[in-house]
C-alpha cells in the first residue's frame, strides 16, 4: 500500500535526496538528514487541519523551500519552519499558511511545558531555584525525603495543568488572576487541605495504623505518644494543617486512667497520703507526655517533607484533668525546645478565652489564661481564641483548622459535629490585578470581578470533583480508622463526607489593600477614610455573596477564606509588576497584603487595627486571623491582658507578635534587625542560622526565617512591619 | 515648660497602658542618656493646656483604658519644671481618680527641694537616681542602672494621710 506521504514523494520528486541538501540541527543539538518527506507531510496535514486536501499544493510548496536550502551544508529546525512558513504565506492558500503557524504554535506551547518540565526539575538537583527552595517556609529543601516530595510536587503539579484542569484555569493560574493552591499536591492526588482529627473517637474505639492494633490507651503517657502517631498519619495524607480539636477534653480521661493507676500503686504500697502522692505523679507524667508530644511533632517529617503543621485547641476543659493538660502544654512551651531552650513553632497553639471560665479574675481558670500570657509574652503562641466571637462569627465553637480555616456550623442525627470535618482546598483571588485592570472604574471593576469569581468557582469544582469516584483505601487512617470521624470500608466511596456543609471548600483574596490603592489612589489611606473602608467592606461583601450562592446551589460548603498568602504575597505580586509595572501603592513594594489585614506600614495603635480588621471576620468567616505587633511584653502582662480583653468582643480570633529572638553568641534576647538579605542581632551582628533563634510569625503560623528564608516579597514585608506600640 | 514627645498608649514606661509625657529640660547630662536631645529647657515644643486637656482625655478614656501616665524627660523635676507638672498631677488625680502616676527624675529622693517635694505628693511610684554609666544594666525593670531606685511613695501618702 502507498501512504500518502510516499505517493507525494513519487510524483514528484524522483530522487530527492541524492541533492545536495543540508543537514538539519535538532532542538536537542543533534543532526537528522535534511527530509523532503517530512516538509511535504507536514504542509500536507495543515492543509488537511484547515479543510484543504491537495497533495499537489503541497508538494509544490515543498519545491520552493527545499530550492532555497540547495547547496548549503547545514541548517537547523527553526530555519526551516520559517521558511516553510514564509512560502505559505506568500501562497494562494492562506487558509494553510494559517494552520501550519497554529500547528507550530501549539508545538512550540508543548515543547516548552516539557522543557519548563525539566528545568524545574534541575533547579532542585543543582538547589538552584530559589522561589521552589523558598516556597514553604516549613520544607526544608535541602534534605533528602524533602527533595523527593518537591519532586512529586513538581511532577504532581505539572501534570494537573497539562491534563487534569480545565484550560481557562491554568492560564488564569499561570497568569496570577488567581491562584489553585496546593497544585503539587491536588488535584493530582486526591487529597483534600486540612481538618480536626477525630482523636477521641479513634482513642476511644481504638485502631489499625500499619500493622499495629492500636488499642484505648490507659495513661496519658500513651495517650500523647499514640496522638503523636496520629499526627504523623494523617498530615501525611493531607497536604493542609492537622488541628487537635478540644485536646484538654479528649485527653482528660487518660490523665484519670493514670491518676488511679498511681492511686493504687500508693495504696498497694501503704502511701500515707495516696491521692497528694498520685496527684503529684500524675501532675508530672502529664507534664511529661506533653513535653515528649511538642518533641515528636518537631522531630517528625511527614512524607509531605516537612514537620507537620499541627494545631493544638485547648483551654476549655473545667475539670482537674483538663485543667492540668491546659498546663502543661503551656509550660512546656514556656521552657522551649532542647538544651537552649528555643522557641519551636510547632505545634501551633490556640488558647480558647470564655466569659466566666478563664476571662476575668476570679474565674475558675483565671489563673490559666494567667500561663497563658505568660507564655505568649515569651513564646508568641497561644494565639487566642475568643469563644462568644467564635461562636457569632462561624455558628458555633471550634478551632482553627490549620492556621486560620474555620468551618462553619454542621449537624447530624446526633446534634452538632465537629470532630472529623475538614476543608477541601482553596482558590484565591488576585483582587489587585483586578483593580488594575478596571483602571479606576469601580463599574468595570465588579464586572471583571463577576468573570474571575466564575473562574475561581470552575477552579474550585474540580476539587469536588476529583473526590468523587475516590475510595476509602487511598488514605486508611482518615477513612476507615476514624480520624474522619468514619470507619469506612476499603470500597467505600468518601464523596459523601464533604456534601451539606460537613467539608468547607474555600474562595479565597488577597491584597484588599492594595485593591483599594488601584482604584482610588493612594493618597487617602484606607484606615483614615470612612468612605474607603466601605468600600473595602464592599468588595468582601460581594465575595461572600457569590460564596453563599455557590453553597445554595450545590449544598457543598463554600466559605470565603481570608489567604494567608504566604507565597502568593510575592507571586502576584511579582506578576503584576511584570504586567503593569511599577504603581505606588500597589506593585511597588514587592508583595501585596495579607488578605483584609491593615497595610502593615501604617502606625496604629493595636486597638484601632482590631476595630479596623474586626468587620471583616463574620464576612470571611470561612479563614481569619487579626494580629498586632508589639514590643516585648514580658514584663508587662497586664497591658497583654488589655488587649486580649479588648479583643473579647471585637474579635475571634486574636495573635500578638512580639520580638522574642535570642543570640546564642551575646545572650541577647529582642528583636533581630531584618535585612533584605536576612537577620542579624542588633548586639553583636551575629547571623549565624546555628547560632541564633529567630522567629516571625510567616501567616497564622510562626517560622524560623533564619534556618529557612522567606521568599522575597515576604521579608519584604517582614521588614516593613511597624510596631503598634 | 516644653516637652519633646507624648506617646498617648505606651506599654514600655511602667506597668499596664500607659500615657507617657517626655519633657525637656535636665540639669543633670548623665553620660550615655538615651535621651541627651531633650536636656535644653527649651528644646521642643511649649506645653500648653491643649496638651493637658489631651492628657486628661486619654486617660479618662473608656475603650483603651490607661492605668495611669508616666512622666520622664528631659526630668520632669527640673526647677523650670516644677511648677507645670505640679499643676499636671493635680489636675491628673482630681479629674481621673484611680489613675497612678510614675515619674522618672535623675534627683535622689533625699536631695529634693520642696518645690520638688510638692510634686511627688501626686506620684504613686518614683524612679530616682542619675543614669550612671558603669552601672547600666539592659535587663533592670524601667531602670537604666543599678544606682537607680523604684520607690512606691504610696505607703508614704498614707502615713501623711492618716497623721
Amino acid at each position: 500500500m502507498t501512504t500518502i506521504s510516499s505517493a507525494i514523494q513519487s510524483t514528484l520528486f524522483d530522487t530527492p535526496n541524492s541533492l545536495p541538501y543540508p543537514v538539519v540541527r535538532k532542538r536537542d543539538g543533534s543532526y537528522t538528514p535534511f527530509s523532503l518527506e517530512r516538509i511535504s507531510q507536514a504542509i500536507y496535514k495543515a492543509g488537511r487541519a484547515a479543510g484543504i486536501d491537495d497533495f499537489a499544493y503541497a508538494g509544490q510548496v515543498t519545491a520552493l523551500v527545499t530550492a532555497k536550502f540547495l547547496g548549503q551544508e547545514e541548517t537547523c529546525v527553526t530555519e526551516v519552519q520559517d521558511l516553510i512558513e514564509n512560502e505559505l504565506m506568500a501562497g494562494q492558500n492562506k487558509a494553510i499558511a494559517r494552520a501550519y503557524i497554529e500547528y507550530r504554535h501549539d508545538r512550540d506551547k508543548a515543547r516548552e511545558r516539557s522543557s519548563k518540565l525539566n528545568r524545574e526539575i534541575q533547579g532542585l538537583v543543582e538547589q538552584s531555584n530559589a522561589e521552589l527552595l523558598n516556597e514553604n517556609a516549613n520544607k526544608d529543601a535541602r534534605v533528602i525525603p524533602t527533595q523527593r516530595d518537591l519532586l512529586a510536587g513538581i511532577i504532581a503539579k505539572h501534570y494537573a495543568k497539562q491534563y487534569l484542569l480545565p484550560k481557562d484555569v491554568v492560564v488564569a493560574h499561570e497568569s496570577g488572576d488567581l491562584h489553585y493552591h496546593d497544585l503539587d499536591y491536588a488535584p493530582f492526588f486526591p487529597m483534600f487541605n486540612c481538618m480536626l482529627v477525630d482523636l477521641e473517637g479513634m482513642l476511644t474505639r481504638g485502631f489499625k495504623m500499619g500493622n499495629a492494633e492500636i488499642e484505648p490507651p490507659k495513661s496519658i503517657a500513651t495517650a500523647t505518644a499514640v496522638t503523636a502517631q496520629i499526627i504523623a498519619q494523617v498530615a501525611s495524607h493531607i497536604y493542609g494543617g492537622t488541628t487537635i480539636n478540644r485536646i484538654d477534653e479528649a485527653l482528660a480521661p487518660y490523665v484519670t486512667a493514670s491518676y488511679e493507676k498511681h492511686l493504687a500503686t500508693g495504696k498497694e504500697w501503704g502511701v500515707p497520703d495516696a491521692e497528694a502522692y498520685a496527684r503529684k505523679l500524675t501532675e508530672k507524667e502529664c507534664y511529661d507526655a506533653f513535653q515528649s508530644l511538642e518533641y515528636e511533632v518537631n522531630t517528625l517529617h511527614t512524607s509531605n517533607g516537612q514537620t507537620p503543621f499541627v494545631t493544638l485547641g485547648f483551654g476549655l476543659g473545667e475539670s482537674w484533668e483538663s485543667r492540668l493538660i491546659q498546663m502543661s502544654i503551656l509550660k512546656n512551651r514556656i521552657r522551649g525546645l532542647g538544651r537552649q531552650n528555643k522557641t519551636p513553632v510547632f505545634p501551633k497553639l490556640v488558647f480558647a478565652i470564655k466569659e466566666g471560665l478563664n476571662r476575668k479574675a476570679g474565674d475558675p481558670n483565671y489563673d490559666i489564661k494567667q500561663i497563658a500570657l505568660e507564655c505568649a509574652s515569651k513564646r508568641m503562641y497561644p494565639d487566642i481564641l475568643n469563644y462568644d466571637q467564635t461562636v457569632a462569627v462561624t455558628g458555633s465553637f471550634k478551632y482553627p483548622m490549620g492556621c486560620r480555616s474555620f468551618l462553619g456550623q454542621y449537624c447530624d442525627d446526633n446534634g452538632e459535629v465537629h470532630e472529623g470535618r475538614n476543608n477541601l482546598g482553596v482558590v484565591s483571588l488576585n483582587l489587585p490585578r483586578i483593580a488594575l485592570e478596571a483602571k479606576g472604574n469601580e463599574a468595570r471593576f465588579f464586572d471583571i470581578l463577576d468573570q474571575r469569581l466564575m473562574l475561581a468557582r470552575k477552579a474550585l469544582d474540580t476539587r469536588i470533583a476529583r473526590l468523587q469516584e475516590v475510595r476509602a483505601r487511598v488514605a486508611p487512617i482518615l477513612y476507615m480508622e476514624g480520624a474522619c470521624g468514619v470507619r469506612l470500608k476499603p470500597d467505600d466511596t468518601i464523596a459523601e463526607l464533604f456534601k451539606n456543609g460537613r467539608a468547607s471548600i474555600s474562595l479565597g483574596y488577597i491584597g484588599l489593600h492594595e485593591t483599594i490603592n488601584a482604584l482610588y489612589g493612594d493618597e487617602k489611606h484606607l484606615f483614615d477614610s470612612d468612605t474607603l473602608r466601605d468600600k473595602a467592606i464592599g468588595i468582601i461583601k460581594v465575595l461572600k455573596q457569590a460564596v453563599t450562592q455557590w453553597k445554595e446551589e450545590t449544598g457543598y460548603g463554600f466559605s470565603l477564606y481570608s489567604t494567608p498568602s504566604e507565597n502568593l504575597c510575592d507571586r502576584f505580586c511579582r506578576l503584576d509588576l511584570k504586567k503593569f509595572g511599577q504603581i505606588l501603592g500597589v506593585t511597588d513594594k514587592g508583595y501585596y497584603t495579607n488578605s483584609f489585614h491593615l497595610d502593615v506600614e501604617k502606625k496604629v495603635n493595636p486597638y484601632d487595627k482590631l476595630d479596623f480588621e474586626c468587620v471583616y471576620p463574620p464576612i470571611a468567616n470561612g479563614g481569619f486571623i487579626c494580629y498586632g505587633e508589639y514590643p516585648n511584653m514580658q514584663h508587662n502582662l497586664e497591658a497583654l491582658e488589655a488587649i486580649w480583653d479588648y479583643s473579647y468582643d471585637k474579635a475571634p480570633y486574636y495573635g500578638t507578635n512580639t520580638p522574642i529572638d535570642e543570640c546564642y553568641e551575646c545572650n541577647f534576647t529582642g528583636e533581630f534587625e531584618c535585612t533584605s538579605s536576612g537577620f542579624t542581632c542588633p548586639s553583636c551582628g551575629n547571623n549565624d542560622p546555628a547560632r541564633v533563634s529567630v522567629t516571625r510569625r510567616v501567616c497564622g503560623y510562626l517560622g524560623n526565617p533564619d534556618s529557612r528564608p522567606f521568599n522575597a516579597g515576604k521579608q519584604e514585608e517582614v521588614k516593613r512591619r511597624i510596631k503598634h506600640l | 515648660m516644653n516637652y519633646h514627645r507624648y506617646i498617648d498608649l505606651d506599654v514600655i514606661n511602667g506597668p499596664g497602658n500607659r500615657c507617657t509625657l517626655f519633657v525637656s529640660g535636665c540639669e543633670h547630662k548623665c553620660p550615655g542618656c538615651y535621651n541627651a536631645s531633650t536636656w535644653p529647657a527649651d528644646s521642643g515644643h511649649p506645653f500648653t493646656d491643649a496638651e493637658a486637656d489631651r492628657i486628661i482625655d486619654d486617660l479618662q478614656d473608656t475603650r483603651i483604658i490607661r492605668r495611669g501616665l508616666s512622666l520622664s524627660g528631659g526630668d520632669p523635676l527640673f526647677p523650670g519644671n516644677c511648677e507645670e507638672v505640679l499643676k499636671l498631677v493635680r489636675r491628673v488625680k482630681t479629674e481621673c481618680p484611680g489613675k497612678d502616676i510614675w515619674l522618672w527624675t535623675g534627683y535622689r529622693l533625699e536631695n529634693l527641694s520642696p518645690a520638688q517635694k510638692a510634686v511627688l505628693e501626686y506620684v504613686d511610684v518614683l524612679v530616682d537616681g542619675p543614669f550612671v554609666q558603669a552601672k547600666r544594666d539592659p535587663s533592670l525593670l524601667f531602670r537604666g542602672s543599678s544606682n537607680q531606685r523604684i520607690l512606691d511613695l504610696t505607703a508614704e501618702h498614707q502615713l501623711a494621710e492618716s497623721a
